[in-house]
């Protein structure tokens, strides 16, 4: 005899098995509330972060970039729109850009010095892996659905040509050093530990 | 190795070295079950934020850290298609003998080429500096492996094909240059 009592079209495919039973179940690790690892956090508004990008682009033009780094990553954006989220970031890159490689391992270890230096490395460190990502996934997919566009046949004659995205490539490849130079001096200055609280934080920029 | 290649490199060691503290844990879903978290996503808190880390848009390494285990994807540089058609063979001939490779996962994550899962029974097992240069070195290797299968391909005249791509007997070269290749990777885990 049958366990299923009634039979319905549900009942006979095989689409019930897909779901997770785990998710409908209340006391299941899966429905665990991560709210409850990081603090309350406040939010800020797109108006906020765009008056510290003001506030941020004076001090760069003053010539005060210790204190442009400084005031971008005092602020990180942890709870608010993906538009301030985004905003912010651009920010901090903006700042990142404008200051000169020889400058870069004095200015960080000054802020590592400084109570609440080692906070301040810590959310740069966090938004250095935001850029890396942010840059290569928009680009990323722009650039998404590669293998058929370019297993075309008029393509494939001139494949060193046609294959090559040419001057955007270059571009994201020049952003990207800066993030990787910055991120090895973060490392030198506030060693293996920034990365790893960069990693446990659920306050995420 | 060029300028731009230290830093990404040095940025994806420290960044592993980091990343690579795991502890065992068991499964919270399933009793006696001992599972790698970042593959089974069972409990949100024991996930950690996953890194990026992009040399360019056709170059970037992706660190999911969980408690218990992480999964390393890496985008392996293609510039054509002959490049992409290369790095298909050579990662599919590792992955089909990823039994004996340990830590290769037998299908590379979305947007990926190639993606390694180690778990803390690797981790216990293998020295982690090893585990970290092993990944490192492959990295680096992979880009000059693809470099110089490719010029086997473009200096060997009778074997192109009028449309410039490869041709048949290329496409049997190549499988012996990738085989050769990627068994030479597989030395360190006899």
């Amino acid at each position: 005899m049958s366990i299923i009592q009634q039979h319905t079209a549900a009942s006979l495919s095989d689409a019930w098995r897909t779901i997770n039973i785990d998710a409908l179940e209340e006391d299941s690790s899966v429905n665990f509330d991560t709210s409850t690892l990081h603090p309350a956090l406040p939010e800020i508004s797109e108006a906020d972060v765009r008056q510290i990008n003001t506030q941020v682009r004076q001090l760069l033009r003053g010539g005060d970039a210790e204190g442009a780094l400084r005031g971008s990553l005092e602020m990180p954006v942890y709870n608010g729109s993906d538009l301030a989220k985004e905003t912010h970031l651009h920010t901090v890159i903006e700042v990142l850009q404008s200051i000169k490689a020889s400058e870069m391992t004095p200015m960080l270890q000054r802020i590592y010095g400084t109570p609440g230096g080692s906070e301040c490395l810590d959310v740069l460190m966090k938004y250095l892996y935001k850029g890396m990502a942010a840059t290569s996934a928009a680009d990323g997919s722009s650039s998404a659905p590669r293998t058929p566009t370019r297993m075309t046949p008029q393509q494939t004659g001139f494949s060193q040509v046609g294959g090559r995205p040419g001057g955007a490539n270059e571009s994201t490849g020049g952003a990207m050093s800066v993030l990787l130079s910055w991120h090895e001096k973060v490392v030198e200055v506030a060693g293996l530990g920034c990365i790893g609280r960069c990693m446990t934080d659920w306050r995420k920029v | 190795m060029s300028q731009s290649l230290r830093p990404y490199l040095q940025a994806v060691r420290s960044s592993l070295t980091a990343a690579l503290c795991l502890s065992n844990f068991a499964s919270q879903t399933a009793e006696r079950h001992n599972v790698p978290e970042i593959e089974a996503q069972t409990s949100p808190e024991v996930l950690l934020t996953p890194l990026t880390i992009a040399r360019n848009e056709n170059e970037r390494v992706l660190i999911e850290p969980s408690i218990n285990s992480i999964r390393i994807s890496i985008r392996i540089k293609q510039a054509d298609e002959i490049e992409h058609i290369l790095v298909h063979k050579f990662t599919r001939f590792l992955t089909q003998r990823a039994e004996s490779f340990f830590i290769l996962r037998r299908k590379p994550i979305k947007g990926y080429d190639i993606s390694f899962l180690i778990t803390n029974f690797h981790t216990e097992e293998m020295l982690k500096h090893k585990l970290v240069d092993f990944i490192i070195q492959f990295m680096e290797e992979v880009d000059k492996e693809i470099s110089e299968m490719k010029l086997f391909v473009r200096f060997s005249p009778p074997n192109i094909t009028c449309n410039g791509g490869p041709g048949l007997t290329d496409i049997t070269q190549l499988n012996a240059r990738a085989r050769f290749v990627a068994e030479s990777f597989l030395t360190p885990f006899d």
